[in-house]
């Protein structure tokens, strides 16, 4: 013979699928919404080998050689952009060497970075007009082929 | 810390990507999806090596795992001098019998909030350490290639993958909880059912 639920296990079961709810919502809309950035208007990735020109892509936990490396500018550029020496900063994030040498001014370390990469990127070459076609000469009207003769 | 860890990986590559695993298999929350896909962009960046970078994570987080098994398996004996009388722990090793596979299998990149609980679960249970450790290797080897596939194909746009996969798995816990929960209320209604008979 089952034992009957009782109270305790009946407020157990209500609650864990209230929350299972909150969680499917919660995390649910959090999720749509983050395909919805996806699915929006971002630049198409480049691929491997390509440069990336997008400088809002820079954020505060990288370091110069990989911000270099990412966007193909020689490390010495952007040093000499922020005028800091090379070899005790290579480790460094953008929000340490901020924090280090432009402790009043909060992310011009990123700034001047994004600067130098704009800076020393190409500019974008100028798409040719396009060449207009001549106008359609009219075809010569069909001449009549005379009925082949038995 | 998901910043700090992120410069780290760039800094010193694919060993500290298995050590931060390696800790986040022992069940240390650490943003490791996060780093996962991070680490996917940074091999198109050619930062990393993807194939020394997957091998020495799989290789770390199993490790981790089968630890982390290990910790339940050694305190099996203490558990079931507490618990091992009880209708409830005989029902609950034999549910996890029936779902352990799954559960290891799943957890490891779907629903990785409950890894370690699983992982815990199946040494006190005394799941089997050898099938313990085929469907956990598994399971690991597509969150490697997985999520770090994921940021490999999506590059620098990565971290948009990134709250997607963990605001998805979110919700799959959350559904787990909700059938669960619904699961529980027919067996209620049913009970009921055979009460009232």
């Amino acid at each position: 013979m089952p034992k009957p639920v009782n109270s305790k296990q009946r407020f157990f079961i209500i609650a864990s699928t209230i929350f299972g709810c909150l969680l499917i919502l919660f995390f649910g809309l959090r999720a749509i919404h983050a395909f919805m950035k996806f699915k929006g208007h971002r630049p198409p990735q480049p691929a491997p080998g390509q440069i990336e020109t997008d400088v809002e892509l820079i954020r505060e936990w990288m370091t110069i050689p990989f911000i270099a490396r990412m966007y193909y500018v020689p490390e010495k550029v952007l040093y000499d952009a922020l005028d800091i020496p090379p070899r005790e900063n290579r480790d460094k994030s953008l929000e340490e060497i901020n924090k280090e040498y432009f402790p009043r001014s909060d992310g011009l370390a990123m700034q001047l970075v994004k600067a130098a990469i704009l800076a020393h990127q190409p500019p974008p070459t100028a798409v040719l007009p396009l060449t207009p076609l001549p106008p359609l000469t009219p075809l010569p009207p069909l001449t009549p082929v005379p009925p082949v003769t038995p | 810390m998901d910043e700090f860890l992120l410069t780290q990986v760039i800094n010193y590559g694919a060993p500290l990507l298995g050590i931060i695993v390696f800790v986040g298999g022992l069940g240390v929350p650490l943003p490791c999806t996060v780093i996962v896909i991070a680490a996917g962009a940074f091999a198109r960046q050619d930062i990393l090596s993807w194939e020394v970078a997957a091998l020495i994570s799989i290789v770390s987080v199993v490790i981790g795992d089968s630890i982390s098994y290990s910790f339940g398996y050694y305190s099996r004996d203490k558990v079931l001098s507490r618990f091992s009388s009880s209708p409830q722990w005989a029902k609950a090793e034999e549910s996890f019998r029936k779902w352990g596979p799954l559960s290891i299998f799943f957890s490891r990149f779907l629903v990785t909030a409950i890894a370690l609980p699983v992982n815990l679960l199946s040494g006190t249970t005394g799941f089997p350490f050898r099938k313990f450790f085929v469907y956990d290797l598994f399971g690991e080897i597509v969150w490697i290639f997985g999520y770090g596939g994921l940021g490999y194909l999506f590059g620098s746009q990565w971290e948009l993958v990134s709250e997607f996969m963990g605001n998805f798995g979110g919700a799959v816990l959350g559904a787990i909880i909700f059938i669960f929960g619904i699961k529980q209320v027919w067996n209620w209604q049913e009970k009921k059912k055979m009460l009232s008979m």
